[in-house]
């Protein structure tokens, strides 16, 4: 275009008319010019998020409520609240991160249900609101973010990490294919920290009860073929707290959002000790 | 007659001990510095907040322990005291001797 501009402007270099641009289109741009686009209906969903500051103490916690419309919005409780972050409040905190279930930061209370932001679709009915809490029975350390360091040092009480004194000669460690389907189930596990915050064992004895997340990773060390200290982890978990508080009420089984079943990994777990 | 103090008050100044005693293990050079440090942290935050809002002061109990635990890390050798802090000193000694 340029060039064939200077071309015009070199023949013809006094009187230049305006130049007109022509636009040549397909057949069919005209109709899509013509179509008016079909303006859907706002439908205005209102959430009602816990918001509490750190920053001012004496202010008690409240419920704030922000009203979003669906038909702009992705159709994930997480797309909802980047959306009130980005466009409508700034302040509203949250952990997020892989927007996909694999990390487990935006593990919340979702409408009574521990679980991740990122996982579970909106509810679309536009006369029910929709309630985000952080998880239950945790410290908050900002609206909708819980201080999970209590549960990062039970699982690291554990030792979550392969323990053998006789390392094979040369070449890593072999697992028959048997063995290795034991840990399935087990490893999938992303410490989102739903499960444990949903048991009530949990809420009451979280100082010394270690919670469904951790003795589920306690028990995928048991079990796994490669590791040696299967005698030394059962005997940590041999007292009245540690692993006895699990009354198998079932609600980590239910609200797990990686459909694991921690209640049977814990119960595999007394069988271990049982027949010890 | 000594003070009865409530289990909160207890935990309060069990924290404050302990700060202060995080203080001790620290080098001689910057002892000062974490002195102020604590003092000025303490005071300002006790005196900012009504003993009857419970919550309040647990919270604030729950974060003064976990930042005393990072200061007694031995790896912790100094800290920074501003100007706000050094300001609060000379009214505090003011005060106490005029």
């Amino acid at each position: 275009m340029s060039t064939m501009l200077s071309i015009l402007a070199r023949s013809s270099p006094r009187h230049l008319p305006p130049p007109t641009v022509i636009l040549r289109s397909f057949s069919s741009s005209a109709a899509t010019q013509q179509a008016v686009p079909t303006e859907s209906k706002a439908l205005n969903k209102e959430f009602k998020i816990y918001r509490w500051n750190p920053d001012e103490p004496q202010k008690s916690p409240e419920l704030q409520s922000y009203t979003i419309n669906l038909n702009d919005c992705g159709p994930m409780i997480l797309d909802a609240l980047i959306k009130i972050k980005n466009e409508v409040d700034p302040t509203l905190t949250f952990r997020r991160s892989c927007r996909e279930g694999i990390c487990g930061s935006c593990a919340m209370n979702i409408d009574g249900q521990n679980t991740l932001a990122c996982l579970c679709r909106i509810d679309r009915s536009e006369n029910k609101d929709t309630k985000i809490y952080p998880l239950p029975h945790m410290y908050v350390v900002k609206d909708l973010v819980p201080d999970l360091t209590l549960f990062y040092k039970q699982y690291k009480s554990i030792e979550p990490y392969l323990q053998n004194d006789n390392p094979p000669a040369h070449g890593e460690f072999l697992q028959s294919p048997e063995d290795r389907k034991k840990l399935d189930g087990l490893y999938e596990c992303i410490l989102c920290a739903c499960c444990s915050t949903s048991c009530p064992s949990y809420w009451w004895n979280q100082d010394e009860y270690l919670g469904p997340a951790t003795l589920m990773q306690a028990y995928r060390w048991i079990a796994d073929s490669r590791d040696s200290y299967e005698a030394h982890r059962k005997e940590k978990l041999q007292n009245e707290m540690s692993l006895y508080r699990c009354h198998t009420i079932f609600n980590c089984a239910r609200t797990c959002p990686k459909g694991l079943n921690p209640a049977a990994a814990i119960a595999q777990i007394k069988l271990h000790l049982a027949a010890d | 007659m000594p003070a009865r103090h409530s289990g909160l008050q207890k935990e309060v100044l069990a924290l404050y001990r302990r700060a202060l005693r995080m203080v001790r293990t620290k080098p001689p050079s910057s002892r000062d510095k974490f002195r102020l440090f604590v003092r000025y942290s303490f005071k300002t935050q006790a005196s900012s907040v009504s003993p009857r809002s419970v919550s309040t002061v647990e919270h604030l109990i729950r974060r003064g322990q976990r930042q005393v635990e990072t200061y007694e890390n031995s790896a912790v050798r100094d800290c920074w005291v501003s100007q706000e802090m050094r300001d609060w000193e000379a009214q505090e000694r003011g005060g106490i001797r005029p």
